[in-house]
């Protein structure tokens, strides 16, 4: 899939022109309120999503693939990357209430984020890893019967 | 080093990403699912954006009650969903940032600068969301208003890249259609692949449903687990978005010489303390609070009707409303009533919530609370009411 086919067509012009008119009326609120939007600080933190995406977290991602591909044998690597898959997606989701940004913004109150999130994000990456062994379980057992 | 020689190298060489999941397939139910979900996220951020700035042309109505509560519940659970499929997608497709040559043709380059804003507004629109209804803002700018700008530029984007692959996606997809009559043995084991992929991209999206969706649907709110909120927790039993003090209204809001005035566009100016307030025909509503935040809560409230202190003043009867709270200084101090909202039976001055007076953070002595109102602007610490 390396290869990116070019479009071409009556769907992708008008996608094309309706798209970039968007595009424009957003630019155009993004500078019209740059005392509110910040652009500099806005562009720092559109464009370095995309950069530290392309950069540093796909080639980690990329890099945790090869090792388990690597490590185990190809019946045994799908249930595993299911599981290291959703529990990057679980901790990521749940990196700011684990760290308690929102409780140093809203001091004192004790509603925003109340729960005790290690044990939370432990118990919802333990549900996962259940559902992994689960699966794994199920591959080692139609592995064993006979055909 | 000259380039040929560079791209015969990774990750510029062909087959340097070997997974069969990098795969068309994959990437245009991806890309199907992401447009649902993106487009679910702009429509209502937009009505929620229209409902807290509202234009001449827009009057939010009062009903139905809860609509709101939907509209931005489905906002905040619709973008968490996303975030498994958009990190799978930009997996999938991540084998196309070293296509060669870069470009073939105008169309082709306009597609591929398109992906810039694109992926860069995705990620951003969900990080800034995520963080938002976490109060986590390592920004300099402000997030509402940026957050409402940047989704039109990624939803331009969005529509680029739909008409750039909208051939290649319908023909993908009504290939997966027609090829499933007779497989080969390798199409059958990478359909099997592609099929678990699928489902753990879902199942992840589910998960993360399953446990956030709590904070607004009150059936699941014991498995809130990585929800910020839980629509149980707080004085009284539900949560406190700003409290008292940091409102700085907790002497003021207990002071003696409380009184609520009418004021502006009226016949007759009122001002009314307390017991005065406590004196008027109450009446209860089953009301939630929606927060932008994507928590909400329902509560049985109690109070004066705004259209009986409206007729009581002599205002006419398609007057807009501005509740002014004893914060000062702090946005979201005011809010406006349309003339639907202040007329509406069930838009209170609420003294009670469940029969007890209110806490302080709750607003007490009196908070607006009417149908169909982001939780914003149902204004606490109730002072005055101006008459527009």
């Amino acid at each position: 899939m390396s290869r990116d086919e070019a479009p071409s067509g009556v769907a992708f012009w008008i996608g094309a022109v309706v798209g970039i008119g968007i595009m424009v009326f957003g630019l155009r609120g993004i500078f019209i309120n740059a005392g509110a939007t910040q652009p500099v600080e806005f562009a720092k933190w559109f464009i370095g999503a995309d950069l530290l995406h392309d950069l540093v977290i796909a080639p980690l991602v990329a890099l945790v693939g090869v090792v388990v591909v690597r490590l185990l044998s190809r019946p045994w690597r799908g249930p595993v990357q299911a599981g290291l898959m959703a529990t990057a997606i679980v901790v990521a989701v749940g990196w700011a209430p684990l760290h308690g940004y929102g409780r140093v913004t809203a001091i004192g109150n004790g509603t925003v984020q109340p729960l005790d999130y290690s044990t939370a994000v432990a118990t919802v990456v333990g549900v996962i890893w259940a559902l992994v062994l689960v699966w794994l379980a199920v591959i080692a057992v139609r592995r064993t019967r006979p055909v | 080093m000259n380039w040929p020689s560079v791209l015969d190298r990774r990750p510029f060489r062909e087959n340097s990403f070997p997974s069969k999941l990098h795969d068309e397939q994959v990437a245009a139910i991806l890309g199907c699912a992401l447009g649902i979900t993106f487009t679910v996220c702009f429509a209502t951020g937009l009505y929620s954006h229209l409902a807290q700035n509202p234009p001449s042309w827009f009057e939010l109505p009062s009903r139905p009650a809860g609509l709101y509560r939907v509209t931005q519940g489905l906002h905040v659970a619709t973008g968490i969903a996303s975030i498994p499929l958009l990190a799978a997608k930009l997996w999938t497709v991540y084998p196309k940032l070293f296509s060669w040559p870069p470009f073939e043709s105008a169309a082709h380059l306009i597609a591929r600068i398109s992906l810039l804003p694109l992926i860069g507004g995705g990620l951003f629109m969900l990080f800034t969301g995520l963080a938002n209804i976490n109060l986590w803002y390592p920004w300099q700018f402000n997030f509402p208003v940026t957050h409402y700008w940047a989704a039109w530029l990624t939803m331009g984007a969005l529509v680029v890249h739909i008409g750039a692959k909208f051939t290649t996606t319908r023909r993908v997809l009504s290939r997966k259609v027609s090829a499933s009559a007779v497989p080969s043995a390798v199409d059958a084991v990478d359909a099997v692949d592609r099929r678990r992929f699928l489902a753990t991209v879902f199942g992840t999206s589910a998960l993360l449903t399953l446990f956030t969706v709590g904070q607004t649907f009150a059936p699941l709110r014991k498995l809130a687990l990585l929800a910020p909120r839980r629509p149980d927790v707080g004085p009284q039993g539900f949560p406190v978005n700003r409290t008292a003090r940091t409102a700085g209204v907790v002497e003021t809001s207990q002071a003696s010489d409380y009184r609520l005035t009418v004021t502006g566009r009226v016949r007759n100016e009122l001002s009314l303390g307390l017991d005065e307030l406590r004196a008027l025909r109450q009446h209860s509503a089953v009301l939630p609070i929606a927060c932008v935040e994507g928590w909400s809560t329902t509560q049985r409230w109690t109070g004066v009707r705004v259209r009986d202190l409206l007729a009581m003043a002599g205002a006419s009867p398609d007057a807009e409303v501005r509740v002014e709270s004893l914060q000062q200084h702090r946005s979201y101090r005011t809010s406006d009533l349309n003339p639907w909202q202040a007329h509406d039976p069930d838009t209170l001055l609420a003294l009670l919530v469940n029969g007890e007076p209110l806490a302080l953070d709750h607003g007490y002595p009196l908070r607006l609370i009417g149908p169909n109102r982001p939780g914003v602007m149902q204004t606490k610490w109730v002072t005055r009411l101006v008459v527009q």
